[in-house]
């Protein structure tokens, strides 16, 4: 049989990437599962704070905005106004600090034995989407309380998980790789998604804001996700802005294409920046 | 014939940065050069944008390369063992860093025919939380082992480590020998065409030392390709047929492991003494046939200052020609000169030790008779038969010594004497029968090997021995 030949030259070779990518895959899938045992070892609840830790959100912003502020709510319960907000908001931003941090903490695996880098970052996402998909126990209670049914477009959930995800982590993979070189951008993330909170209509509907500034509004990718969400829970076209999911769908393109070529550009120095 | 492994030309450069970790600038110093572009304004120096004097110092540094690897060519064929040998620093694992593919290399080329796997330290990615069972599946999938394969191995992993008692708790709570274990246990069962290894063989206890060798000795055997680094000597030597020396980044010779070895142990005693020797102004030389003292480049050790005084010594051969090259067919005389400067209760007994190039002891020369311990002048002489040493170079210590309670040095000069057996040609020894190679071992002792007196006889049973004594 003859044996594989490997070369290794200062300048690798994009196709050899992506094979070694595919070949990695088990990799791929054993990080991830790490990830997963370790969120919940040691704990008594476990997985019950996948949905108390969102619901426990969910009542503070409600009783702050809904109640105490009194924010309009076109006569959907505000609890449901925050829920679908807060849902993909966590989403994108665990992802994006998750992705981030992913190479720093696996530092020894980088230092020590190769594979495609990129592994790590995207394994890293698994446990976000997991998370996820176990909060929508929440979604299914609080519609249940509510007396909401689901409509058709509940069926297209997957999609805008999938364009949360694209988001974060194409910024992510920047981060992640700018990281090894400036440890600075660990503390800057953290601060950018708190005031993100205010900033995207994480507790509050789109439609507050007022007509003229709308198409500026939207500019922010997360208003797009955030407005997706809402319309395939809630099914109201009249308190989002439909035109801001086509900006979230271009900037998910984007991040990722660039996110990617910025951390293949980068991903050589990796072992010997960390 | 077919190689497992080429390299050509490789080369690393490394940003040198000292202080914090490596070339990981701070944003503060990027955006003040980002500035600068923006503005179009020209850098005077190489020195990025000098915000503090402090943080222009770490710029400069910054700015400083070194090449860890320059240079550096060499072929293994396919099946060979293959030691990398060179002091801290002189590029061993970065080599193995760009073999193994972790870093890439700056220039030159590497050619690889296998399956490689490298194992650069055990147990990388073990996770503390997670127990042994689980970290074994993980360990394995990092270090490339297909899921199916490691459920084959499994239980050959488990039983290897001798931890199947704990396999299901978590590492964490394991100890440090334990987890060691566990982390080589996996390792051993790769299979591999080229496996790359950086000393991992020192873990556990003695027991377990033993079993990784032999499992290191099977894996190396049909047909791998093997690469080693290791600072031991001894286990190179063991371990491989050939040697990569290498120094400062570059290749220093590459050939068979005894010579590079060899190689490595002069130039390491060299550099010592030779910084030594620059300190008082000398020039320095490894082989020492006489000395006078006081020298201070000749230690000597004395648990009793001033009662014994050692003078000097030669090494010479019995028509008294003094030489630190002897033929092997000769022997030499060690005359060792001392003094005692007042009359001492007990007889003194000259000792005379002898090492190896290395280091290692390979002998005590005890004396005949015990020498007077009245105060006086003396000389005393160690006769080194012909054929005793193999050829190599030899160190000899001199000492002086009452015995009581086992020791009392009067005095210890340490390496009086620095030999070299030499075999000048080919002809000295009728015994090699045209054999050219150097022989191993530190002796050569002409022993008698010759037809047995009754021809065809068998082992002699025990119970005839015992009969034919009586």
């Amino acid at each position: 049989m003859p044996k594989e030949m490997t070369v290794i030259s200062p300048d690798r070779r994009d196709e050899d990437y992506w094979r070694d990518l595919w070949r990695e895959r088990e990799l791929f899938y054993f990080l991830a599962w790490r990830d997963l045992l370790v969120r919940y070892k040691q704990t008594i609840i476990g997985v019950a704070w996948t949905v108390l830790r969102p619901l426990a959100s969910i009542l503070v912003y409600t009783f702050v905005f809904g109640i105490l502020a009194q924010l309009p709510s076109e006569g959907v319960p505000y609890t449901l106004v925050v829920l679908t907000g807060l849902l993909p908001w966590q989403l994108f931003s665990l992802v994006l600090i998750v992705s981030s941090d992913s190479l720093l903490s696996n530092s020894h695996l980088v230092q020590k034995v190769y594979f495609p880098r990129l592994v790590i970052p995207l394994s890293s996402v698994v446990v976000c989407v997991v998370d996820h998909l176990i909060s929508f126990l929440l979604v299914f209670g609080l519609m249940l309380w509510f007396g909401v049914w689901p409509k058709p477009q509940f069926l297209l959930l997957p999609f805008v998980t999938l364009l949360a995800v694209a988001c974060a982590l194409g910024v992510g993979l920047i981060a992640a790789a700018l990281n090894t070189r400036y440890r600075d951008l660990r503390q800057l993330i953290p601060i950018l998604l708190q005031v993100g909170v205010f900033i995207c209509p994480v507790a509050y509907l789109t439609s507050l804001v007022s007509p003229k500034w709308q198409m500026i509004y939207a500019l922010n990718p997360m208003v797009g996700i955030i407005d997706a969400f809402r319309w395939c829970i809630l099914g109201r076209t009249d308190i989002i802005y439909p035109p801001s999911i086509l900006v979230s769908i271009v900037f998910a393109v984007v991040s990722v294409v660039i996110g990617i070529k910025v951390f293949r550009k980068m991903e050589d120095s990796f072992p010997d920046m960390m | 014939m077919e190689y497992a492994l080429r390299v050509e030309n490789l080369g690393k450069l490394y940003a040198i940065n000292r202080g914090g970790s490596p070339s990981a600038g701070s944003v503060r110093e990027q955006l003040a050069r980002g500035v600068d572009r923006l503005l179009g304004r020209k850098r005077e120096a190489e020195i990025a944008y000098p915000i503090t004097e402090a943080e222009a110092d770490a710029a400069a540094a910054r700015q400083k390369e070194f090449w860890a690897l320059k240079d550096v060519s060499f072929d293994v064929p396919a099946g060979e063992r293959i030691g990398i040998i060179g002091a801290n620093g002189a590029g061993k694992s970065t080599l193995l860093k760009i073999l193994s593919r972790v870093t890439s290399p700056t220039e030159g080329r590497v050619e690889i025919r296998g399956k490689v796997a490298s194992l650069l330290e055990v147990g990388t990615g073990f996770h503390p939380e997670l127990t042994g069972r689980e970290n074994i599946f993980l360990n394995g999938a990092i270090l490339g082992m297909p899921r199916t394969e490691i459920r084959r191995k499994f239980d050959q992993i488990v039983d290897f480590s001798g931890v199947e008692k704990f396999i299901d708790t978590p590492v964490k709570h394991y100890s440090s020998g334990m987890y060691v274990r566990l982390a080589f246990s996996v390792s051993a069962w790769l299979d591999p065409d080229i496996l790359i290894l950086d000393e991992v063989l020192a873990v556990g206890d003695q027991g377990f030392q033993k079993k990784c060798e032999e499992r290191m000795r099977e894996l190396t055997k049909d047909g791998r390709t093997v690469l080693f680094v290791s600072h031991s000597m001894a286990t190179v030597n063991q371990m491989c047929q050939k040697a990569l020396y290498l120094e400062n980044g570059r290749v220093v010779s590459y050939g068979p492991v005894v010579d590079m070895t060899r190689d490595y142990n002069r130039d390491v005693i060299e550099q010592i003494e030779t910084a030594q020797a620059e300190k008082f102004g000398s020039e320095w030389r490894w082989h020492r046939a006489c000395f006078d003292l006081p020298d201070n480049r000749i230690e000597v050790l004395s648990e009793h200052p001033g009662a014994v005084e050692c003078l000097g010594g030669e090494a010479a051969s019995p028509s008294g020609e003094v030489t630190e090259l002897i033929p092997i067919d000769r022997p030499t005389h060690f005359t060792v000169r001392y003094r005692v400067t007042r009359d001492l209760e007990r007889p003194l007994i000259p000792t005379f030790n002898f090492y190896d190039e290395v280091g290692t002891i390979i002998f005590v020369a005890l004396p005949e008779t015990t020498m007077p311990g009245a105060a006086g002048d003396y000389a005393v002489t160690c006769e080194l038969p012909a054929f005793l040493l193999n050829t190599g170079r030899f160190t000899v210590n001199a000492n002086l010594s009452d015995f009581r309670d086992d020791r009392t040095t009067y005095f210890g000069v340490v390496s009086a004497f620095r030999i070299e057996i030499d075999e000048p040609s080919d002809d000295v020894d009728m015994r090699r029968h045209g054999f050219r190679a150097p022989l191993p071992g530190s002796f050569r002792p002409r022993l008698r090997i010759a037809p047995a007196e009754r021809p065809g006889s068998q082992v002699v049973p025990k119970a005839g021995l015992r009969a034919s004594r009586a």
